[in-house]
């Protein structure tokens, strides 16, 4: 089993995410005059959620990453602005939520657009990056690197963060996700946030038994994200009861990078290139999945 | 053994397959390595999300591993031949550990194959996996499930003792698909309720009520048929490879080691069981 060279005095590190997702989420499904009714569950998570959360982590002293969306950002400036002010780091989720790969040629200037955006109303440039769905192009590793940013959390494939090489000079951090620890695919499947805590206190111990990293994702939505009352108090309790264990260390994603790239780890090879080949004489069967009866 | 005497009266001249008193419960673990064969033959470069599979030689496989030498267990790693040819290192690893490397596909085949292209990939998958591990493949498991009356002629040509996929009994049997010496065994699996995919994929069922929900089944089936195939994947998101979901598999392979007369065996070492022992095997035959 790989470990991750942990400080001496840390056993594992909790990065607490933020998919700000506002109506930027809610215009995948419809058109700026619709932001109504079923559509506005994306402003309750800025109206009603985002200032919750925000005095949650104020009492329990933990600083988060915010991955938000440049159109999101230019919906909220002052909500963009009172993360940045609580103490947490502001990171790029492209211009809107649309899937990076439909972009095709103009995927750089789209982030490198919504990276100038965030720089313009966060007061500095992002370094960290969440693609939308997760869905990454050909060549996002290679454009993130030379648009100044340092990390990716868009992957799920491993316990630890690691280090991409896109180019032979550039490193690329990756912070991976589990989809387990994403309160927007178990609120999906409708379950109560009793439950939903109790699948990330099992989580969480077997983590931290683990010394893995702890990547836990939170939305501010009001249909599947985290921030409602009751959802929010039961976070609570879970972030104290993860805090009372020795050596854990809530960190943002520029703090992880940061801790990552000191370690020099190996680099990895391009995630793309060992599958090019098959890929290119492979059709397209992504709607092909086995569902429920 | 009452209860299986009245069932061979009940099922008349059909006899049904009796395990031996020697053992009260033969179980086999299969884990399916779904690496990123099963995104890129969609079309899906495996990266982002969708880099679930690489989990599997990264973590997941390596966390078997070491559970799996820990509790003493055998078990079978049914793999795409695609997988294999990411990862060799990773097959060297299963095969060093004395664990089974069995065939699963080549792209995880989760389509309608035509018998010519059916055959190819067999074959092919076949070699990849047999010049790894520099031994012979015994037996195959179909990724998704679907299978033709084709499939088992071309295992049995290639050699292999079992098949690992029909759904239709709870009992090893005899399949018969031919004349003379055209059978093979079948160890036939659930994927709704002895898999760990349906939980995680569909209902994020807390591990812990996983565990209770298998230990059930288990319950259940060793005070019957005797027969327990459990199957789990490596990958993160609907897969078992993570912390948390390992340490279920563990603790359930200890709840199964806690019963009296449970043995545990991987595939191909079950099936040489059935060979060996005919008399005990029901056989049917498929048209």
């Amino acid at each position: 089993m790989k470990a991750f060279p942990w400080p001496a005095d840390m056993r594992c590190a909790v990065f607490v995410s933020v998919n700000f997702d506002a109506e930027a989420y809610d215009l995948k499904s419809t058109t700026e005059d619709r932001l109504f009714g079923r559509f506005s569950y994306g402003r309750y998570g800025v109206r009603a959620g985002l200032p919750r959360l925000l005095k949650m982590l104020e009492r329990r002293d933990i600083a988060a990453t915010a991955f938000v969306t440049a159109g999101d950002a230019k919906r909220h400036p002052d909500a963009v602005r009172a993360l940045r002010e609580g103490g947490h780091e502001i990171a790029s989720r492209g211009l809107d939520l649309a899937p990076l790969p439909s972009l095709g040629t103009s995927e750089r200037e789209v982030l490198r657009r919504a990276r100038d955006t965030l720089a313009d109303i966060a007061g500095s440039a992002p370094v960290g990056f969440r693609a939308a769905g997760g869905e990454l192009g050909p060549n996002t590793l290679q454009h993130l690197t030379e648009l100044g940013f340092t990390y990716d959390s868009s992957f799920q494939d491993d316990d630890h963060p690691y280090v991409f090489a896109p180019t032979p000079s550039s490193r690329l951090v990756e912070l991976p996700t589990v989809s387990s620890l994403d309160d927007s695919l178990v609120y999906s499947a409708r379950h109560t946030h009793a439950r939903v805590m109790k699948i990330w206190r099992e989580e969480f111990d077997a983590l931290y038994r683990e010394n893995c990293l702890v990547p836990l994702t939170l939305h501010l939505r009001g249909d599947v994200g985290s921030t409602r009352a009751a959802r929010i108090a039961a976070l609570e309790e879970l972030l104290a009861y993860i805090a009372s264990k020795p050596g854990v260390r809530f960190m943002t994603g520029a703090e992880l990078t940061e801790m990552t790239l000191a370690a020099s780890l190996p680099t990895e090879p391009d995630p793309f290139a060992q599958h090019a080949a098959t890929l290119s004489v492979t059709p397209y069967r992504g709607d092909l999945a086995v569902k429920p009866l | 053994m009452d209860r299986i005497r009245r069932m061979e009266t009940y099922t008349g001249s059909i006899r049904q397959t009796a395990l031996p008193a020697e053992f009260r419960c033969a179980v086999t673990l299969g884990v399916d390595f779904d690496g990123p064969s099963h995104e890129v033959g969609r079309g899906i470069a495996p990266v982002g999300t969708h880099s679930w599979g690489r989990y599997s030689a990264r973590c997941g496989i390596p966390r078997h591993l070491e559970m799996l030498t820990r509790q003493g267990v055998p078990c079978t790693f049914f793999v795409p031949g695609y997988d294999a040819q990411c990862h060799p290192d990773t097959i060297h690893a299963i095969h060093a550990a004395g664990f089974e490397v069995a065939a699963h596909g080549y792209l995880h085949e989760a389509w309608d194959l035509g018998a010519e292209e059916e055959t190819k990939l067999l074959h092919q998958t076949d070699d990849i996996l047999r010049q790894l591990i520099g031994e012979p493949i015994q037996g195959w498991r179909s990724p998704s499930g679907r299978k033709t009356a084709n499939t088992m002629r071309v295992l049995k040509a290639m050699g292999y003792l079992y098949d690992s996929s029909d759904k239709d009994y709870d009992l090893p049997y005899r399949l018969r698909f031919g004349s003379k010496d055209d059978c093979i065994i079948e160890l036939p699996n659930n994927t709704y309720s002895l898999d760990d995919f349906p939980f995680f994929k569909f209902s994020f069922t807390p591990p812990s009520e996983v565990l209770a929900q298998w230990k059930s089944e288990f319950d259940a089936i060793y005070d019957a048929e005797r027969f327990m195939v459990l199957t789990v994947h490596p990958r993160s998101g609907w897969g078992s490879g993570t912390p948390a979901r390992t340490w279920i598999l563990e603790q359930m392979i200890s709840y199964m080691k806690g019963h009296a007369g449970v043995r545990f065996f991987s595939s191909a070492g079950f099936a040489r069981w059935c060979l060996d022992n005919p008399q005990c095997l029901e056989e049917i035959t498929v048209p």
